[in-house]
């Protein structure tokens, strides 16, 4: 796999993993659903 | 209407978990990683995250937004909460009907190929394609099954026929318990499961190492090379953007009419941001981390480089029911890999089928109020007869027919509709403030922008494009053989009759009532 190859997985998979990980922070601190 | 409370979601993980169960499905595993692939490798994520952002996301608010606001009215189909949305209009209600008739015409049809990874991962486990070596005998075993040609391995549909009673039956079954009795019970321990099943495949996948010591080149790491390298001359090309905003559509499920029907049974002060966000991010996680890392890495270590070129543009069912049982039966404990495959796409398929089916079981009970039990039988029956076209006439290409209208046009047309709506109709301050009641974070300022202007252009691109390249050929139906023109037409009108039947029913269902017309006097 080129170095391009390799920037474009970690930064993919970055956004997404950051993504999921900050979402689920909240929902698991917030409030339940009525 | 409203004689009978609606249903409602126990918990707030089981909406989250539903709503990505409808959005994660087979396209995860099989399209993301051949488009992606096919598309400029690591490239295509320049595009891809730009249609996430401005189209993806705002689209997933939108929907979340429109149905909870629709619950409130109690209408959990488009044609209620369009009307509600805009009750000045006396036809906006009929356009709604494309938020019922779409999912309807999906699960027809999806819920036959869903019974085929059932059936595969029952195949898997008795070792049934298990000494198949190669493609010419995997792809004669999977036209046999699904009733293509006779040869030693089936003789007729009998199997497969089977495998989808067993599915549809299941389906049923979960719409049956209603939303927190079976939606939301079956989605929240199928996701985790299907997670560990995707994970441990990948994990196996990543372990491969060089299988083949005379092939040094034929390793995993160029096999991830092989989906990830970027080709940038790749982002110069319009139909490269247009398919990384194809699969955004396709992967989030928006378009379609479920989000809406989930959502509305939603109270109130119940977040959408957040909870809309959370599901997207969770069908991300499926599609670019597992769905990357399974398939396209896995066939090259098998296939080499060569032959990966024609296996990524082979497509998804090739991939998944030919490429992906082959590279299975080439590893140690073969049935057992091929079980966890097979199955987790069934569950994927499963938690999106149900989802499919909920809208026209919603419309039955909130406008017509009935109970959900006998709305359950009346969409068994009617979906059941529907089914079989699809599954008799697959060689005739019924299945990409129905594929093209109810899973690609009307879900771009509908999410256009529903975008000028919320943004335009509605009002964009009324729209910010309506997403913003109980929302456990503030969207960027800048959405509200994207939301009333560049979702909107970018559908319309979206729109456009379609119908210049795509339209001419499929409407005259120039890439298919005449000997199956006729069965093309009748799944057109089939198509125009159901749509014909939903329009009546939101006519007789807005028809003022006995009492209605006593109060008027």
């Amino acid at each position: 796999m080129s170095g391009g190859g390799w920037i474009f997985l970690i930064f993919s998979w970055g956004v997404i993993l950051g993504l999921t990980a900050f979402c689920f922070i909240k929902v698991f601190s917030k409030k339940e659903i009525k | 209407m409203g004689q009978k409370k609606r249903d409602s979601w126990g918990s707030r993980l089981g909406i989250i978990m539903a709503v990505s169960g409808s959005a994660i499905g087979l396209g995860n595993f099989l399209r993301f990683p051949a488009k992606a692939a096919s598309n400029g490798g690591g490239a295509f994520m320049i595009p891809y995250f730009v249609s996430l952002f401005l189209l993806g996301i705002p689209l997933m608010w939108i929907e979340w937004t429109l149905g909870r606001y629709g619950g409130g009215f109690e209408h959990g189909t488009a044609p209620g909460i369009f009307h509600s949305l805009w009750q000045k209009n006396r036809f906006i209600k009929y356009f709604g009907i494309i938020g019922i008739f779409g999912p309807l015409v999906i699960f027809i049809y999806y819920t036959y190929i869903e019974s085929w990874t059932l059936a595969y991962s029952f195949f898997a486990l008795t070792g049934k394609y298990g000494r198949l070596a190669d493609q010419a005998s995997m792809q004669s075993f999977l036209s046999a099954f699904q009733g293509l040609e006779k040869n030693q391995f089936f003789n007729g549909l009998g199997p497969a026929y089977l495998f989808f009673l067993i599915t549809f039956i299941a389906n049923i079954w979960v719409i049956y318990y209603g939303i927190r009795g079976g939606i939301e019970k079956l989605c929240k321990w199928a996701m985790p499961l299907l997670f560990i099943f995707g994970l441990v495949l990948m994990l196996r996948v990543i372990t491969l190492g060089v299988p083949d010591a005379t092939r040094p080149g034929w390793n995993i790491l160029n096999g991830y090379g092989f989906l990830w390298n970027p080709d940038f001359s790749a982002l110069k090309s319009a139909k490269v953007w247009l398919e990384a905003a194809g699969q955004i559509f396709f992967t989030l499920s928006v378009g379609i009419g479920v989000i809406l029907t989930y959502a509305s049974y939603l109270s109130k002060g119940d977040d959408v941001v957040l909870s809309g966000l959370t599901a997207a991010s969770t069908n991300e996680v499926a599609e670019v981390i597992l769905g990357a890392s399974i398939v396209i890495p896995a066939a090259f270590v098998f296939f080499g480089p060569v032959d990966i070129q024609s296996i990524a543009r082979s497509g998804v069912f090739n991939l998944g029911f030919v490429t992906m049982p082959l590279v299975l039966n080439k590893l140690p404990l073969a049935a057992i890999f091929g079980f966890l495959w097979f199955f987790l796409l069934f569950l994927a398929g499963i938690t999106s089928s149900i989802s499919l089916a909920q809208p026209a079981v919603a419309f039955l009970e909130d406008e017509f109020d009935i109970t959900r039990k006998k709305a359950v039988w009346i969409f068994g029956v009617i979906a059941f007869l529907l089914c079989q076209p699809a599954i008799f006439f697959l060689k005739n290409g019924v299945v990409d027919e129905l594929d093209f209208w109810g899973g690609t046009f009307f879900l771009v047309l509908f999410a256009t509709i529903e975008t000028i709506l919320f943004a335009w109709v509605f009002g964009m301050n009324k729209a910010w403030e309506e997403i913003h009641k109980g929302a456990d974070m503030r969207i960027p300022v800048v959405y509200k922008f994207i939301i009333k202007y560049i979702t909107p252009l970018f559908l319309f691109l979206i729109l456009g494009m379609w119908l210049w390249q795509e339209w001419p050929p499929i409407i005259f139906m120039k890439n298919i053989s005449p000997e199956n023109h006729p069965y093309i037409l009748a799944t057109r009108i089939g198509l125009l009759l159901i749509f014909a039947v939903l329009a009546i029913l939101v006519r007789i269902a807005w028809r003022p009532k006995p009492r209605q017309i006593e109060k008027l006097r």
